[in-house]
Parts: C-alpha cells; sequence; structure tokens
C-alpha cells in the first residue's frame, strides 16, 4: 500500500484535495506524533478521493488552527513507525466516511441495523440497565416518558388515580397481543405487578417497596393497582423498562432459561438468536400495534432486524462504526467525540435523571462523621475542572449530589453549594481539629486523615470515572486528606465487598430514575424492621427523610419538586452528598442510518422508528 | 523421556517390554487414562476449593449481579436463592454434590443465564479450539520460517533474528491486538474489525496471540538449531553436496523443534488466558470472556466447568505431544 | 544419551549478541538506568509522579513533557519513572515466586522415590492445567488488587511450567555420566544433589529467568487489563499501559510508550541473561 510511501518532508499538502482530506483527519490532534500519522492519511485521502470521481466532492470543514502549522517529518525512528502503524488507520475511514455522507438519502425496505452496544447482560429482561436497554425493544410498557419527560400512552390509553390517591385504573389499548399469541389483557397486567413486587425484576421491586399493595382485572382493558401510600408520581415509574409487561402464559408456562433468554412481550421485536459473546439478533414483530404515543410512526417497525452486537472495547467500538461494521454504537468515548462529529456521524446525548456519579460521605462512623470534615472535602475540590478536562467537554459536571439536572426538582442551589476554595477547606479542618502533619496528611489524637473510597472497578466506574476519582484524590491532598482509592474486583464487589460502615469513608455511584422518587431509595433511613441498605451515607435524619416522603405523596406537580429541591438543599448544605459528573447515555450514529432516538426513561435506544437509507 | 508429561510416556516405554507387548501397552493405556482421571478430578476440586474460599455470600453476589447494585441483601431475599441452589448445605456435601454430577456428564445449571453449563461451554467451545489451533498454526509457521532464515548466519543476521524473537515475545496482547486492529481492519481494510466466526475474522486474533508465541518458541528453538548446525551430521550431508536450505529444513530443523512441540502443548493454557484480551479487542465469543465473566459473578458451575473443560484439552494436548515427539525423532521410541 | 535429550532451554555458547559487543552494553545501560529509576525516581523524573496539570492533559511528547501527558495532564514520563519499581518488583518478585515454587516441585519430581514423584508430577500437571488467568482472577478476588497480588498470581500461575523443565534437567543430569561417576566415587546422595544435579538444573534457567521477568510484567498488564491492576494512582507499568488505551487513536503514546519501555526491559534482562548463562557454561567446560 502507499501508506508508507510518504515519509518524506511536506508531502502533506501538495494536492488541492489533499486539503480538504486533511481536514476529515482531525482526529490525530496534538502533538508532532499525531501529526506523523495525519501526513500519512492524507495521501491515502487523496487516492481515494480521485478513485471516487463521480461522487460529490469532500466537503471541506473547519480546520483546527493548530493544525495549520506545517506538519514535517523528521524522525524515522522506531517510535514514528510504530505510530504511524497504529495510528494511520483511524483517521484513513474518516475521508471514506465523509466522501458518502453528503450523498442525497433514499430509505431502503426493511435491512439489518447493526448496533454495537457495550455490556451484555445474563438475561434480555432484568434490573440492570443493560437490560432494561435490551428489553425496551422487545417488551413494551404500560406508559412511556416523553421528550418533555411527560408520561403519554404506551400499552395503557389512559390512567386515573383515585381521589384519595390510593389506587390508580389503568386502562388498556384493546387487541393488542404478545407475541406468543396471547391478548395482552387486565389479568396479564395485574400478574405482571405481582411478579415484579415479588422480585422478577430486582429494580421493580425496589421502586414498588412500601408502596404497592395489589393489582386486580377489574374487566379485560382495566387493571386497578392499589398503594399502601399515595405515590402521584406512580405512572412515572412505570415508564422505565424494568415495568416491561410480559406474557403471563409464558411467564407460567415457559422454563427460566427461556424466559431469560427470549422473554415474550408486546414489542416491536422479538428475540431471535442469542450468539453469546457475540451477539443477539432481534427481529421485527409484523404484527405490531402498540408503539408509545411518542413514537414517530405506528404498525410494524421499519427494519426486518437489528443485530444487537456486544462490542466490549470501545476502541474496537468506534472503529467498527468507521469502518461500517456497525450503523449506531453505544457509549462514545468522550475523546472521540468531537472526531466522530466531524467526519460525519450524528451524536445523541441524554443525561440520565436519577442520582448522578456523586459521592456519599459514611455519616455514621470515621472523620466524616463531622459535617466540617465532610464541607472541607466538598471545598477541596475543584470538581468542574476535572470533569471537564478529563470528560473533554462531554461528560457533564454535576455539583448535585441528590439528583442529576435533568431529573424534575432538580436544585441549583444545591449543585452550587460548594465552588472550590482550598483557604476554606484548610480553615474548616484546623477548626475540627485536624492538623497538618510533616507528609502533609493531617491528623487529629494520633489518628491519620485517611478515608477509604472503593468504587467498582470495570463495573460501575469505567475508565474516565477511574481517572477523575484519581484527579479528586490528588485535589484533595493538597489539603490534607490521604485518599486511599480502592478498585474492587467485580466479584468482590457484587458480594458485598466495602458495603458495610465500617469498612469505608466514601461511596461512589449513581442509579437511574424518572423522578425525585429516587432520593427516597438513596435516604430512606435503615431500620432493624426494614433494612435500606442503598442508603450509601448511613444516614438516620428524620428531617431529611421528612421532606423526601411528603415530596413523594405530594399531588401538585409544583409543590413536590419544591419539596424534593429541599431535600437536595438540605443534602448540599450538610455534605451529606456531593456530586461529581452526570451519568451519559450517549449515541454515534452513521449518515445510513436515520430515525433513532433515545428514549428518555434511561436513556437507551430506540430502533422503532429507525430505518437505512442509501 | 523428560519433557513429556509424564514419565510414563505412551510410545516410548512399550518396548520395553518385550515379552508381552499387548498386556503392556493396555497397562499403559490404562495408566494413562487413570492420570488424565486424576488431574481432571484434581481441577474440578482446585477450582471448587478456591471459590468456596472467595469471600462474601454467593447468594448476595447472585441477587446483587441480577440487580447491578453491590448491597447487602435481606435473610427472605437470600433464603429463596440458597435453596433453589443448594447453597445453605454444608461445603462439603455441595461438594459431593458438584462431583457425582461431574461423573453423570452434569455440570450444573448457571446462576446468571439459567441454563444447563455445558450448553454454555459447548457454543464457546469451538470458537476458543479454532483460534487456538489457528494461532499455534501460525506460530509454528512464523518460527520456522524466521529461525530457518536467520540462525546460524553473519553475526548481524542472527543477532538481527534473536532481536526480533526477544521483541516479539514480549509484546502485550492488547498492545498488539488493538495495533493489528487498527492498521489491517479499520485503515487498509483487509480483515473486518468485528471478528466474530467469519474465517476472515480470525486472521488477526490468530495473529496476535501467534506472534509473542512465535517469539518465545523461536527463542528456544533458536539455540538448539545454532547447536545442530555445529552438529558432525550436518557436516556430513553438507560434504554429501546437500544445499544449505535443504540441509537447515531437512536436518537441522528437526533436531530443532522439539522444545518448541513441548512448548506448543504449554501454549494452548496461555492462549486461553490470552484469548479474553483477544476475544474483548476482536468481539469474539469464547472461553476466555465466558471465564472472566463467570468469575466475576461468582458463577461456581459455570467457572468449575470451564476449569475441567480446560484440563481435559490439556490431557489431550500432551498426549498429541507424545505422538508428535516419536514421529519427529524417532530414535526416542528406543531410548529408556 | 544426553545429547538425544531435548531441552527446551537456550543453550547458548558463543552467539553474536552475548559476546561483549554493543548489544551487551546497551542492556547494562538500560537496566542501569531502570535500576536507578527504582532507587531514585526523584533524579530522573521531571515532575511528580501524581502532579496534575488539568490545563495541559493529553499533550504530545514535547520538549517540557518528553513522553507527552495523560488526560490529567500528568507527565508519562516521570509517571513510567515513578512505576518502575512497582513494575521490576512484579516482574523480578513474580519471577522468584515462580522459580522458587518451580526448583522445589521440580527437585521432588525430579529425585524423589516413584510414588511421592508420582504425585508430585499429578499436583503439577493440575496446576499446569489451570489457567494461570483463572487463578489470576480468584487470587484478586481473595486479596484485592495489589502488587503483592500480581507478583503471587503471576508467580503461581507461571510456576508449573518451569517445575517441568526444572525436573527434565535434573532427570537429564541424573542419567548423565559424572553423576554415575560421582556414584561410583561414592559421595553421599545429598552431596550429589547438592553439587551436581541442583547446579546443572539451575544453571540453564538464568537465561529463562531472565526471560521471564519482562513475561511477568506483560502478564500484569493484562491483569491490568481486565480491571485488576495495581489500584490507582499508581503508575505501575501494565497499569499505564491499560489506562492509556482508550486514548490510542487520539493519544498514541499513553499507549505506545509504556508497551516499549516492557519491551525494552524484556529485550535488556534478556540479552544480558543469555550472557550470563553463556559465561556459566563456558566456565563449566
Amino acid at each position: 500500500m502507499s501508506s508508507f510511501s510518504c515519509l518524506g518532508e511536506g508531502c502533506c499538502f501538495e494536492s488541492p484535495a489533499g486539503y480538504a482530506a486533511r481536514a476529515t483527519a482531525v482526529s490525530t490532534s496534538s502533538g508532532r506524533l499525531g501529526n506523523v500519522a495525519l501526513c500519512v492519511v492524507s495521501l491515502r485521502c487523496v487516492t481515494r478521493a480521485r478513485d471516487s470521481a463521480s461522487r460529490p466532492s469532500l466537503e471541506l470543514r473547519h480546520i483546527p488552527s493548530h493544525l495549520e502549522e506545517s506538519i514535517i517529518l523528521r524522525s524515522r525512528s522506531l517510535i514514528t513507525s510504530l505510530v504511524v502503524l497504529g495510528l494511520t488507520a483511524v483517521a484513513v475511514t474518516g475521508c471514506a466516511e465523509s466522501s458518502t455522507s453528503s450523498v442525497t438519502a433514499t430509505r431502503v425496505k426493511g435491512g439489518t441495523i447493526e448496533y454495537g452496544h457495550q455490556q451484555e447482560p445474563a438475561c434480555v429482561f432484568g434490573g440492570w440497565i443493560e437490560q432494561a436497554y435490551l428489553s425496551y425493544q422487545v417488551i413494551d410498557n404500560l406508559v412511556s416518558l416523553d421528550k418533555d419527560h411527560k408520561v403519554v400512552p404506551w400499552l395503557a390509553e389512559k390512567w386515573t388515580p383515585s381521589d384519595d390517591q390510593l389506587s390508580w385504573t389503568f386502562t388498556l389499548k384493546k387487541g393488542v397481543t404478545f407475541t406468543d399469541g396471547t391478548p395482552v389483557d387486565a389479568a396479564a397486567v395485574a400478574y405482571n405487578f405481582d411478579h415484579w413486587a415479588k422480585g422478577g425484576n430486582s429494580t421493580a421491586q425496589v421502586w414498588l417497596h412500601g408502596y404497592y399493595k395489589s393489582a386486580e382485572a377489574v374487566d379485560a382493558n382495566t387493571v386497578k393497582v392499589t398503594l399502601q401510600k399515595p405515590y402521584p408520581r406512580f405512572a412515572d415509574n412505570l415508564t422505565q423498562s424494568y415495568f416491561g409487561i410480559q406474557s403471563e402464559h409464558a411467564l407460567k408456562t415457559r422454563s427460566e432459561e427461556q424466559n431469560c433468554e427470549a422473554p415474550i412481550g408486546s414489542g416491536a421485536f422479538t428475540v431471535g438468536k442469542w450468539n453469546r459473546g457475540q451477539d443477539i439478533i432481534l427481529k421485527r414483530n409484523p404484527n405490531y400495534t402498540s408503539p408509545p404515543a411518542n413514537a414517530k410512526h405506528t404498525g410494524a417497525a421499519y427494519a426486518d432486524t437489528i443485530d444487537w452486537k456486544f462490542v466490549a472495547d470501545p476502541t474496537t467500538r468506534v472503529a467498527t462504526l468507521r469502518s461500517g461494521e456497525t450503523d449506531a454504537i453505544y457509549d462514545v468515548p468522550a475523546i472521540e467525540w468531537k472526531t466522530l462529529k466531524n467526519e460525519g456521524f450524528q451524536e445523541l446525548k441524554y443525561v440520565t435523571p436519577g442520582r448522578p456519579q456523586q459521592i456519599s460521605f459514611n455519616t455514621a462512623e470515621g472523620p466524616f462523621t463531622d459535617e466540617r470534615v465532610r464541607q472541607a472535602f466538598a471545598y477541596s475540590l475543584d470538581r468542574k475542572k476535572i470533569v471537564e478536562t478529563i470528560g473533554r467537554g462531554v461528560i457533564p459536571y454535576e455539583g448535585n449530589g441528590g439528583v442529576s439536572q435533568t431529573t424534575p426538582g432538580y436544585s441549583e442551589t444545591a449543585a452550587d453549594h460548594y465552588d472550590y476554595d482550598a483557604k476554606k477547606a484548610q480553615a474548616l479542618l484546623d477548626a475540627a481539629g485536624w492538623t497538618k502533619g510533616s507528609d502533609g496528611v493531617r491528623a487529629k489524637d494520633g489518628k491519620r486523615l485517611e478515608v477509604v473510597l472503593p468504587y467498582g472497578a470495570g463495573s460501575i466506574i469505567n475508565a474516565d470515572g477511574a481517572a477523575i476519582f484519581q484527579g479528586i484524590q490528588e485535589q484533595a491532598k493538597a489539603v490534607g486528606f490521604a485518599v486511599k482509592l480502592v478498585p474492587v474486583p467485580p466479584s468482590a464487589f457484587f458480594a458485598g465487598a466495602y458495603s458495610k460502615q465500617t469498612e469505608r469513608d466514601l461511596a461512589v455511584g449513581y442509579w437511574t430514575a424518572v423522578n425525585g422518587g429516587i432520593l427516597d431509595i438513596n435516604w430512606r433511613p435503615s431500620t432493624a424492621d426494614d433494612p435500606n441498605f442503598n442508603n450509601a451515607a448511613f444516614l438516620d435524619d428524620p428531617a431529611l427523610e421528612s421532606s423526601i416522603v411528603e415530596a413523594n405523596s405530594t399531588r401538585d406537580i409544583s409543590a413536590q419538586n419544591a419539596l424534593y429541591a429541599k431535600a437536595q438543599n438540605y443534602i448540599a448544605e450538610h455534605a451529606l452528598s456531593i456530586g461529581v459528573y452526570d451519568r451519559l447515555s450517549t449515541l454515534a450514529v452513521s449518515p445510513k442510518l436515520k430515525g433513532v432516538w433515545q428514549e428518555t426513561a434511561q436513556g437507551g435506544p430506540v430502533f422503532y422508528d429507525a430505518y437505512l437509507v442509501k | 523421556m523428560t519433557l513429556t508429561s509424564s514419565n510414563d510416556s505412551l510410545l516410548t516405554s512399550a518396548p520395553q517390554h518385550t515379552g508381552s507387548l499387548t498386556a503392556a501397552r493396555a497397562r499403559l493405556v490404562g495408566r494413562k487414562i487413570l492420570s488424565a482421571a486424576i488431574v481432571l478430578w484434581g481441577s474440578a476440586t482446585v477450582a471448587f476449593a478456591a471459590q468456596a474460599a472467595l469471600p462474601g455470600d454467593r447468594a448476595t453476589v447472585i441477587l446483587n449481579t441480577r440487580a447491578g447494585q453491590a448491597i447487602e441483601r435481606t435473610p427472605t431475599e437470600l433464603a429463596q436463592i440458597n435453596s433453589q441452589y443448594g447453597l445453605q448445605d454444608p461445603v462439603v456435601q455441595q461438594y459431593f454434590h458438584y462431583i457425582g454430577g461431574l461423573f453423570r456428564g452434569d455440570l450444573g445449571v448457571s446462576y446468571q443465564q439459567f441454563r444447563p453449563v455445558t450448553s454454555i461451554i459447548g457454543e464457546q467451545l469451538a470458537p476458543t479450539l479454532i483460534l487456538t489451533l489457528t494461532t499455534i498454526i501460525f506460530a509454528w509457521i512464523f518460527m520456522i520460517v524466521w529461525v530457518t532464515l536467520t540462525a546460524g548466519r553473519s553475526r548481524l543476521v542472527s543477532g538481527f533474528g534473536e532481536f526480533v524473537d526477544t521483541v516479539t515475545a514480549g509484546l502485550p496482547h492488547y498492545w498488539l491486538g488493538i495495533i493489528l486492529l487498527l492498521v489491517f481492519a479499520l485503515g487498509l481494510g483487509w480483515f473486518p474489525v468485528i471478528g466474530g466466526s467469519s474465517i476472515r475474522g480470525l486472521w488477526l486474533p490468530a495473529l496476535t496471540l501467534a506472534i509473542p508465541l512465535a517469539g518465545f518458541m523461536g527463542q528456544a528453538t533458536r539455540t538448539e538449531f545454532e547447536n545442530s548446525l555445529g552438529q558432525l551430521f550436518v557436516l556430513s550431508a553438507r560434504m554429501r553436496g546437500m544445499g544449505d536450505l535443504a540441509v537447515r529444513l531437512r536436518h537441522v530443523l528437526r533436531h530443532s523443534v522439539l522444545p518448541a512441540v513441548t512448548l506448543s502443548g504449554w501454549a494452548l493454557g496461555a492462549t486461553i488466558s490470552g484469548a479474553v484480551i483477544v476475544e474483548s479487542v476482536f468481539t469474539r465469543a469464547g472461553i476466555g470472556r465466558t471465564l472472566t465473566t463467570a468469575v466475576n459473578t461468582q458463577d461456581l458451575p459455570v467457572v468449575t466447568g470451564i476449569v475441567v473443560l480446560i484440563a481435559a484439552l490439556y490431557v489431550v494436548a500432551n498426549l498429541v505431544v507424545d505422538v508428535i515427539y516419536v514421529l519427529i525423532d524417532p530414535r526416542l521410541r528406543t531410548s529408556a | 544419551m544426553t545429547s538425544l535429550r531435548p531441552s527446551v532451554l537456550p543453550r547458548v555458547r558463543s552467539h553474536p549478541l552475548v559476546a561483549a559487543g554493543p548489544g551487551l552494553w546497551t542492556s547494562i545501560a538500560v537496566l542501569a538506568f531502570f535500576a536507578i529509576a527504582a532507587f531514585a525516581p526523584g533524579a530522573l523524573a521531571s515532575h511528580g509522579p501524581t502532579a496534575l496539570d488539568l490545563d495541559h492533559s493529553l499533550q504530545g511528547p514535547s520538549f517540557s513533557h518528553w513522553f507527552g501527558t495523560d488526560e490529567s495532564g500528568r507527565d508519562l514520563y516521570s509517571r513510567i519513572i515513578y512505576g518502575t519499581r512497582e513494575s521490576l518488583a512484579i516482574g523480578v518478585g513474580a519471577t522468584a515466586v515462580s522459580i522458587s515454587i518451580a526448583l522445589l516441585l521440580g527437585s521432588i519430581a525430579g529425585l524423589a522415590g516413584r510414588f511421592v514423584a508420582g504425585t508430585v508430577n499429578r499436583i503439577i500437571e493440575v496446576l499446569f492445567s489451570f489457567p494461570t488467568l483463572l487463578l489470576a482472577l480468584l487470587l484478586v478476588a481473595v486479596l484485592g488488587p495489589s502488587m503483592i497480588t500480581q507478583i503471587v498470581a503471576v508467580g503461581v500461575g507461571t510456576a508449573p511450567g518451569y517445575a517441568r523443565i526444572i525436573r527434565g534437567q535434573i532427570l537429564s543430569a541424573k542419567n548423565s555420566g559424572y553423576v554415575e561417576a560421582a556414584v561410583a566415587l561414592g559421595h553421599s546422595r545429598w552431596r550429589i544433589v547438592r553439587a551436581h544435579l541442583v547446579p546443572n538444573a539451575v544453571r540453564p534457567l538464568v537465561a529463562i529467568i531472565a526471560l521471564s521477568i519482562g513475561q511477568s510484567i506483560v502478564w500484569a498488564s493484562s491483569l491490568a487489563f481486565i480491571g485488576l491492576g495495581v489500584a490507582p494512582p499508581s503508575s505501575e507499568w501494565g497499569a499505564l499501559l491499560d489506562a492509556g488505551r482508550t486514548y490510542v487513536t487520539q493519544a498514541g503514546w499513553l499507549i505506545i510508550v509504556p508497551g516499549l519501555v516492557i519491551v525494552a526491559l524484556a529485550l535488556a534482562a534478556t540479552t544480558l541473561g543469555k550472557h550470563i548463562q553463556n559465561v556459566l557454561e563456558k566456565g563449566e567446560k
């Protein structure tokens, strides 16, 4: 190949076409090493441009100023050639993509959407977000959440709470059937409620806990759900895929294995074949009649098949999109965000509502029982700068430790409570009696200010997250905290290592939810009869809990939001938890695929309206 | 025989018992089978014991993994799981239950996938075997070509040959894999980025594993090769007018590859360990990732099942190595 | 019959690379550099290993940052220097663990009576068939990710291979002429083992040991890949290699430089090891 013939000086910008090609190759932006690859890339792009003379000409794109400097190749060392080897590739395909992107699109009938997802769950339906994304394609819910976070019809046409808020009546669409042929009727829906509450979906179970009482079929199309306490946002919660309605017949008669691998819903797609370790083939349900009200069309899905691939490695995932092996990928690495956009890919980004990625303080044991120490920790960090640097401007900074910015009732006040202020942090620690030792770490009564921050490595916290927490560790060190980061391997993490109050001082983690009700899950005090192990701060604070509980049962939305905001402000003031960054759901979509959107309950991709173009 | 799996090599010691050849063979085969059974049982036991020693409550892990949360669980939640999988029984009882199942060919049911372990492994076995065998073949080709071309040449060529051996042997798999992927799959488009189960998709994963293995085997072969070059039989072959390449291929190589044969048996296990990276980078199905996931989720039946399977493969591979040994060097057949 | 016994061990005689030429001196210089880096990193580093510089993240190699900076602006060169101690500790430590276990098991398998040797052989085989990866995964789950865990995991994982090699060496030495001579001379069993068998079995291992140091670091980087590396903010080389992988297409130096450093160490150690072995074997003759 001609790729390596370009190792001479100034060969990059000889031809006019090289100019265009150079612009598409902004991926290797900084540093001399990067430029080496650029040079090689340009030549290939020129060749390609000539080859495709019949195609519309390459688009001229914005060229970052730092690329304008002349690119001269001096070194032919081993490093250079390795860099060339390693870096050429990516940008090369960049030009290929851009040369096709400006062709007018005509819709392809049917076809297979190749989608590159990240993690492979054990079952299609379950309590994990990766399962929710998958089961959304296969299983319909009673209700759906639209763009403006309004609850709209799906399997249920309408729903009304009783005056005392203790019972909810759902009226179902008529004539909808599960893909095993059985009807989506009131009995099946009622059965699903009991199924979730018994642990059929662990996350649904947590939400229903303390509120759900019973569900019964009033007639064939009417379900009455009875609650123990009023919960005006009950319908909102039912929009998450954990509350997908499955065939009662399938749940009762099929094996656990079958219901795990290919659950029966009434969705736009059915599970075809699961090639473990590679992909799941989802087949169009030709008889689909029940799209949510916020979908863009009715009837069956456009595409015949979705090939839902599990491409675990982020670099590989991006490569599959560039090589055209996938039409869309999930979880775009922050570092690739800009370059993919420049190469003509459509990018979708959704900040999931619920608990953001945050740090909770252990308020029951250790140094953080002292509020001043908690506040000092918060003041010692320039969280915004760390997140924006490592997140490359893609991952949003989140100051609020209670809920993320897309959650109803979000409080700006709580988010802005702590700005970086090292002096204040020092003063607070001095006041609390922690004095600086010779090694820079503070101590009190002979005890060093060492705090343990465990995190689920490779499960809850990804590489960007790990880098961010290292930044936090370094900044907290400046005022005298010795933060011990403990990456907990998944096997130990899910075994509950570091889940006890004696084991850790700080806890990190997120939880997607559609409303402020998540505050109750995360802050409800744990009691002997009714333990709440999701209370990561080990906090028992009646003042906080009463405003959350009151909010949960307040019917007026603005009054409810005010109460949720009050709870968030309380969390911020007392530094019970501080936010770090928002959990993002991102997609990059090829110009060949149109009509993909992200559902707003959890940010999963929706392929029902998606179609391929020629 | 010093390098095969055991002292009683299948083919080498048979001729010693001149009296009753068949009886001796039968005894030997019996010993081999017994030895294989012991290795299988030992592996299963070690795997079971190691996992029983893992910290934390298994029922908690099962529930937490299903929910993607890491929290404590209530006794009622745990009781249900414990009774379903018999986790409340004493460990010894669980062990005997497991070994009993093993004898009947029943490896149990996965805690996470709700499927029999045999079908989980069955799906992943073929991709792993194909990858491993291709890797070993590639590694052999590279190694033979490279060593034959460069060993025992001028100081510069030999030095360079050895330099390449050492460098390639020290290449981290991820490093090599991602560079091959970016250059040959994404950049040049010769291979698909997603390896999958296609033949074209097999090249890069196999190369990623084969290149360091070739370097490693090359290091062992090269020294033997250079020693052999100075031997009398080589000299006499040359005096008979044999060309250099012919001498190298027909005489020297045969005397130098035995260490590499042994290493190939070892490579089987190593490839499975390296496979986890290759499987992730090239999006392949296979035992490596299945094993990692299973350990992470403490899916004991799957982990133990895979260990038993790998042990079985290992036993078979070593038998094959025994046979190849004798085929390559017939003199070993008579050496005591 | 020893000449017919194949050996997996490099038996280097007058190899160009091991003759004390520029290769050897370069290797010694590289190893000396790493030794200084391990014991006095401050003398070589230009920055602190964890010092953030958020305004200069992902900078390519330049005069102020020889190997560039990472995602939070930390100087890669300094991180490599400060990571040397842990990397060498893993390389050397794992090799030591591995060779010690191998010597013990290998000698018993080679020297003990039929029953004991048979039992030990089965143990070696069980260990051998047990994937190193799994062993590492299980150990990390029990002990938590740390340098010690990596040393133990990699050391125990690679021991059975060496055990088999040592057993082979001992068996071949046992049947060799000089042992028979020693027996004929009436030397005690223990003396024969100590003076002939073990030295003969270990001498050819020098090159393998040297090779194994580099291999162990590569193994450690594989563990980092599956999220089981040393706890952050350590800059152990395997961890650096892993941390850089997200950036391979945009900031290639973050993965290329640590990879080259690992290869450089492996190369230097192997070259020196082969030379030492060569000298030892010449001394023997």
